[in-house]
């Protein structure tokens, strides 16, 4: 209760949850706010003339102004926050849940068994995630030319895939999941593990620890009831910054076209070369860029902040 | 031998023994296509497109029983290994041309950037992060959360669009891509030798300060971005290591003392901010590599990353891949030994704990 008092007693933390419930509403609304038009399902939407090269100013029928081709900007926009809550608050709780029990167990092991599994924790930390998107995509695309299906991207119909036969089972974990959904997984679970791993280690050395075990406490048990408990807040903090920080990851990529799906990352693509006016001025076509700029900016913020704030009630010795 | 050197060399035998353990698992991802899907790693150079469907797979075939790929996993995976000191590491189709001598040439472009912003973003953040903590909650301090704050909610490619309007388009002092057009062609000519590749370097040997000059104009301006985001952690690292320290009883016993507060902060604090921000750095070396390769796409410096680049958006590039992948663990390995290595070098407990272990 303290705690909560302490938390909302500072202005940022309250700009944080406004932020975040803000996303959330628009997140589980979006059907009402913006409806999905049954003849083009997905997240973009062709409002205007498809001829109409150039993006339009706001209005009657886009309020948000269009991307160039007549694409609605509302529509990608409110559909965009579904994406990256979907995806942010996915990839965060699938790394957090794994990294903190592979942390817990190889610290509760200790030894040498314990340190190799940090070692394995270690050098999956040299892997980067781009990497890694790289490695997966191009894995699913040879392995359905390879066995006479056809992959290729081109300029007008996008990816182009026609899978032949069974499936193999790269291709049935990429059909489902995105190569970047994974690949961040795989690849972002070692800090909560030496988190995790690091407090363990203080915290077998504690009288508490040492009288349950003394008590006949199993293995699991102990993880359980003592260690999980006191090494959750830290990974708590670690996972809100998490948030906003794969989402940023995941439109950056999506940005230079690297395997990302992120809609506001791709909205911006779109507008790529409308986002500088004539004459270097930002402004001329406001309604292209700032609104996913904004979007994108606003759900790191707001999950950064969400994370000093959590350190500061959590940890407050170190802000 | 003394034991800085004595550490530098148990570092270095971590390098290939994470490499080994990456790569295990590479080739496990590898393991889950098929046999005719991992020929592709293996093709040829040059191999004639109009082949018919028949003898694509006597080809396949031909290469699966050479290279053992319906074996188990460690028998493969030993083959493979293999291929990789031949020196091509498979024939990329996308590039028209073998992995490794593409990835080597394009290196120097890479490492240029790369370089250049570590040595621009680690002396500063250390610096602005051990003088926000020193002075906690004052003006300085303020500002440096706020641009730190700043600096890891803000998307890269966003903050590129801000500058290139902002100092490409309105101001005109920088550029994107890598030299402006009268000097790649100059340097397409043949007169200039390249020494190392890298053009700030190059251009000097060269004697030729005009390239000198707008070589930094081009690199500016993805150095600033690059370096932006990781300033801002390593600052945060360093300021709650500061506030971490300044209770210790050795600054109030320095301070009783009467030591000036700048050279308590500058010889006696800063010594022990520095190991824990470079292992924070450490941590994130492979994030600082992916930043590297997405700043070199936006600002389109043809460097490394064009290979990835390449293969993203055309038939698909399995070797290209899989060599990328390797190239830049490889990239990542060393720049956390480098790292480590500067943290023995200011941290005596450090090279000595390892000894001791």
């Amino acid at each position: 209760m303290r705690r909560l008092r302490r938390f909302f007693s500072r202005w940022q933390n309250w700009i944080a949850v406004l932020l975040i419930l803000g996303f959330v509403i628009v997140a589980v609304a979006a059907p009402y706010i913006s409806p999905d038009d049954p003849k083009q399902p997905g997240p973009f939407k062709r409002v205007g003339r498809a001829t109409e090269g150039s993006p339009l100013p706001p209005s009657e029928k886009a309020p948000l102004g269009m991307l160039p081709f007549g694409m609605d900007v509302l529509h990608p926009l409110v559909w965009g926050a579904r994406g990256a809550l979907q995806f942010g608050l996915i990839v965060t709780l699938c790394t957090a849940f794994f990294g903190v029990l592979y942390g817990a167990v190889a610290g509760m092991i200790g030894g040498r068994a314990g340190g190799l599994l940090m070692s394995v924790a270690d050098s999956f930390l040299a892997f980067p995630v781009i990497a890694g998107v790289v490695f997966l995509h191009e894995l699913y695309a040879t392995t359905i030319t390879a066995l006479g299906g056809m992959y290729f991207t081109s300029p007008y119909f996008g990816q182009v895939i026609e899978i032949v036969g069974p499936m193999t089972a790269i291709q049935w974990l990429l059909d489902r999941v995105n190569p970047l959904m994974l690949s961040l997984i795989v690849l972002s679970w070692m800090p909560y593990a030496r988190l995790v791993h690091s407090i363990v280690l203080l915290l077998t050395k504690t009288e508490f620890v040492q009288a349950a075990r003394a008590l006949g406490g199993s293995f699991f048990w102990m993880v359980r009831k003592h260690i999980i408990p006191n090494s959750i807040s830290p990974a708590l903090v670690l996972a809100a910054r998490d948030v906003g920080g794969v989402v940023l990851l995941q439109a950056t990529l999506t940005f230079i076209n690297i395997g990302g799906d992120s809609i506001w990352g791709a909205m911006l693509a779109q507008g790529r070369g409308w986002v500088i006016g004539p004459g270097g001025n930002l402004l001329a076509y406001w309604w292209v860029f700032l609104p996913p700029t904004l979007a994108v900016m606003l759900f790191g913020i707001a999950w950064n902040m969400l994370g000093d704030g959590l350190a500061d009630v959590l940890d407050p010795q170190m802000t | 031998m003394p034991p800085f050197l004595q550490f530098v060399i148990r570092r270095f035998l971590v390098v290939p023994v994470s490499l080994f353990m990456i790569s295990l698992v590479l080739y496990g991802g590898v393991m889950l296509t098929p046999p005719e899907a991992r020929a592709e790693l293996y093709m040829p150079e040059r191999v004639n497109p109009n082949l018919s469907d028949e003898q694509l797979e006597r080809l396949h075939e031909k290469i699966i029983a050479r290279y053992h790929l319906r074996d188990p996993f460690p028998v493969q995976y030993f083959y493979w290994v293999q291929t990789l000191f031949d020196g091509s590491w498979g024939y990329s189709p996308s590039l028209n041309q073998n992995v490794l001598p593409a990835l080597l040439q394009r290196t120097p472009i890479t490492l240029e950037l790369g370089l250049y912003s570590l040595l621009f973003l680690i002396p500063l953040g250390l610096a602005n992060g051990v003088t926000a903590g020193w002075r906690r909650r004052e003006g300085y301090d303020r500002m440096f959360r706020g641009l730190a704050f700043l600096g890891t909610s803000t998307p890269t490619f966003i903050l590129a669009l801000v500058f290139l309007s902002v100092f490409y388009i309105n101001l005109g002092w920088f550029a994107p891509e890598r030299l402006s057009l009268d000097f790649t062609l100059e340097l397409s000519k043949g007169e200039f030798v390249k020494y190392t590749g890298m053009l700030t370097i190059d251009s000097l040997l060269n004697g030729r300060p005009d390239i000198f000059l707008d070589a930094w104009r081009h690199l500016a301006m993805p150095i600033f971005t690059l370096s932006l985001y990781h300033w801002a952690t390593l600052g945060r690292v360093a300021r709650a290591t500061v506030l971490n320290e300044r209770g210790k009883e050795y600054v109030i016993a320095a301070r009783a003392r009467g030591v000036a507060e700048n050279s308590l902060i500058w010889r006696h604090v800063y010594r022990n901010v520095i190991s824990p921000s470079l292992t924070s750095m450490a941590l994130s070396a492979a994030s600082i590599v992916t930043g590297v390769f997405v700043a070199e796409i936006i600002f389109d410096f043809n460097g490394v990353s064009f290979i990835i680049v390449n293969a993203m958006s055309g038939i698909p590039d399995a070797p290209a891949a899989l060599g990328f992948a390797i190239y830049s663990i490889i990239m990542v390995l060393l720049l956390m030994f480098i790292l480590d290595v500067l943290q023995a070098l200011f941290d005596p407990r450090v090279r000595e704990g390892v000894l001791r272990s």
